[in-house]
């Protein structure tokens, strides 16, 4: 029997307001381990809240979002934030790395936060800048390294935690094909050598061709989910 | 890892960061250096007060000072004073008697206190003899001198040698007069005490009002001037048929200044303090409004409320850390340097009975407590950042993850 590692169930989400949006409508979604999907639609499709919900970073108005069998609705704000710290990896549109840390800083800062030993977090962050090709670059800081570079920074993060899996919100969207497709190798890679889950929301045709599983938004409501 | 995080944070932006090191090193030296200047000045007025004017302590007939008659005198005077001389603490006594009465030169009269006194006694206690700037000091041989000072000199408009009339009251209430030349001039700091007292070998003033033994006024002078309020209250239970009085009693008001003096120098840093604090702050906001993605994301990935808050105090503290000690020591080298070589007021204060030249003074203890008090401030003004940085919510930090 498949493991779920993110499910919900007939989750929604309304903002309110003078006019009340209805962004996510009873989404039932089961995501398994070592997918490789993709969650596109056309803007304003619910595909950026559904993923903060299954992040763990916004809240649903009804239904259940479960991670590993645990309903985030039950969680406190910080058992939320203890809970994306282990088991949830992000990757952001603006990469959002830590502009005062270096390469390899930025990498083992979510290991620090876990509280791992020095050699643990050396010989991982080593492992992982191996991975995304950045050995070399580990001393640099952001503001020193190319768009794509700094996306590979990124995915080191996300993955230094050993995270259930990896959510990346149109991480391709600021990168020239180049460097797009050398993060998709990659990722596309430690998908397939390492099991690592990942889930996009995406507009980037380039990455809906390489996803195994494309899950498509409309109005909030899944329309169609095509596996490959 | 988050100290490292702070430390590279702060400078980001490093004009901005230096900028507000330069202003809260600017804003304790302001708060520090007009403490001290406040401090030596009153600790100045305080070495005047008790060397020139009060001594540490005094004893009276009750009621004397308030009309200084001339039948209130201490009958067994001589007898106190030699007793109070055989304490450990005591440097020296000066018996006094007193009278007020007016002075007449050839061109102006005017009202004048009239202190008789053993010349080297009372140059034991107040050092009368350091201040005479023309002139002698009560030697010679000659008959009735009187030692005015220089602001009554001018007033009277008279000079060494001259003749003055003094016109005081005796014993018995009857009206005599004497004549007196003018021996020395003198001037201590405080220009009020120069215009109120005039000098005059006390045998003369004894003669004069017609006490034969007896004193006025016993002052006393202590190698401590802490143990001023303990000894008069000893000596007062002692002798309780007379008043006996520390100079924090005597000198009207400097009970309260001293008391107040604290709270003053508390009041100017303190309100130095609130606009370094609102510097900060503002510093501090911007920089953590410039960074609401970045605190965002740090959230989203992991790191707790209570980490995010740390940072933004610890940046705080960092800055304040850096520019705290810096402002100390500009502060400590302003007060060393004009601790020593003063500051001339070009006679401003005179009038009032401070010095003309003010030499700033600050103990240890207020160093720490600028020092205490800053980090307080560095504190509290990191709190409301603080809390703006935790209360971002992630999602609409990011905008979207």
């Amino acid at each position: 029997m498949s493991k779920f590692v993110i499910e919900t169930k007939d989750l929604c989400k309304t903002y309110e307001g003078v006019v009340p949006v209805q962004a996510v409508n009873k989404v039932n979604l089961q995501i398994e381990d070592d997918e490789f999907t993709a969650i596109i639609g056309p803007s304003g499709s619910g595909k950026t809240t559904l993923l903060n919900m299954i992040g763990g970073l916004d809240r649903p108005t009804s239904g259940q979002m479960l991670v590993n069998g645990q309903n985030l609705a039950e969680l406190s704000d910080n058992q939320l934030i203890d809970f994306r710290l282990k088991h949830i990896g992000f990757v952001f549109q603006s990469y959002n790395l830590i502009p005062v840390l270096t390469a390899k800083e930025n990498t083992e800062f979510i290991m620090l936060l876990q509280k791992l030993p020095k050699e643990q977090r050396d010989a991982r962050v080593e492992q992982l800048l191996e991975e995304v090709g950045l050995a070399d670059k580990k001393d640099s800081r952001p503001s020193q390294l190319s768009g794509g570079q700094q996306q590979r920074v990124a995915v080191a993060r996300a993955l230094a935690s050993k995270p259930d899996f990896v959510l990346a919100d149109e991480p391709t969207a600021n990168l020239d094909s180049h460097s797009a497709f050398n993060l998709l190798d990659i990722m596309a890679r430690l998908n397939k050598e390492e099991g690592i889950t990942f889930v996009f929301s995406t507009h980037d045709q380039r990455v809906i061709e390489r996803a195994r599983r494309v899950v498509t938004l409309v109005d909030g409501e899944i329309v169609s989910d095509e596996r490959k | 890892m988050l100290v490292k995080i702070a430390w590279r944070n702060i400078w980001r932006n490093t004009t901005r960061s230096v900028v507000v090191i330069i202003a809260i090193a600017l804003g304790l030296w302001a708060g520090v250096f007009a403490s001290a200047f406040v401090q030596g000045m009153m600790r100045q007025k305080i070495e005047t007060v008790i060397k020139a004017e009060m001594s540490d302590f005094q004893f009276h007939r009750p009621g004397f000072t308030d009309e200084y008659l001339a039948k209130l005198y201490m009958q067994n005077g001589e007898e106190i004073r030699s007793k109070v001389g055989t304490e450990e603490s005591v440097i020296a006594s000066s018996g006094r008697l007193i009278s007020m009465g007016m002075v007449g030169s050839a061109k102006q009269n005017g009202a004048i206190k009239i202190v008789g006194i053993d010349p080297d006694d009372e140059a034991a206690v107040t050092g009368l003899n350091e201040q005479v700037l023309d002139g002698e000091y009560f030697e010679g041989v000659m008959r009735n001198p009187i030692l005015i000072s220089q602001a009554t000199a001018e007033k009277f408009r008279v000079k060494l040698k001259s003749k003055l009339i003094l016109t005081l009251q005796d014993v018995d209430g009857e009206i005599i007069a004497g004549a007196f030349r003018v021996v020395g001039i003198y001037k201590t700091e405080n220009v009020m005490f120069d215009r109120m007292n005039v000098y005059v070998r006390q045998d003369d003033l004894r003669k004069l009002i017609k006490i034969e033994t007896g004193l006025h006024e016993i002052a006393v002078s202590l190698n401590d001037h802490d143990l001023a309020d303990p000894m008069a209250t000893k000596y007062q239970v002692i002798h309780p048929d007379l008043s006996v009085q520390s100079w924090l009693d005597l000198a009207t008001g400097m009970r309260m200044m001293v008391d107040m003096i604290d709270v003053y120098i508390y009041y100017i840093v303190g309100i130095i303090l609130v606009a370094l604090l609102f510097s900060i702050l503002n510093t501090m906001l911007m920089a953590v409004l410039e960074r609401v993605r970045e605190i965002g994301m740090l959230m989203a990935v992991g790191m707790t409320k209570g980490k995010v808050f740390f940072m933004i105090m610890l940046e705080t503290l960092i800055l304040t850390m850096i520019g705290g000690p810096l402002g100390l020591l500009i502060s400590w080298a302003f007060v060393t340097y004009y601790g020593v070589n003063g500051i001339d007021l070009g006679g401003a204060y005179d009038e009032v009975g401070f010095s003309s030249v003010i030499y700033p003074f600050l103990d240890g203890r207020s160093y720490l407590d600028v020092t205490f008090m800053v980090v307080i401030m560095a504190i509290v003004a990191a709190i409301y950042p603080a809390i703006k940085a935790l209360n971002l919510n992630p999602v609409e930090a990011i905008r979207k993850i």
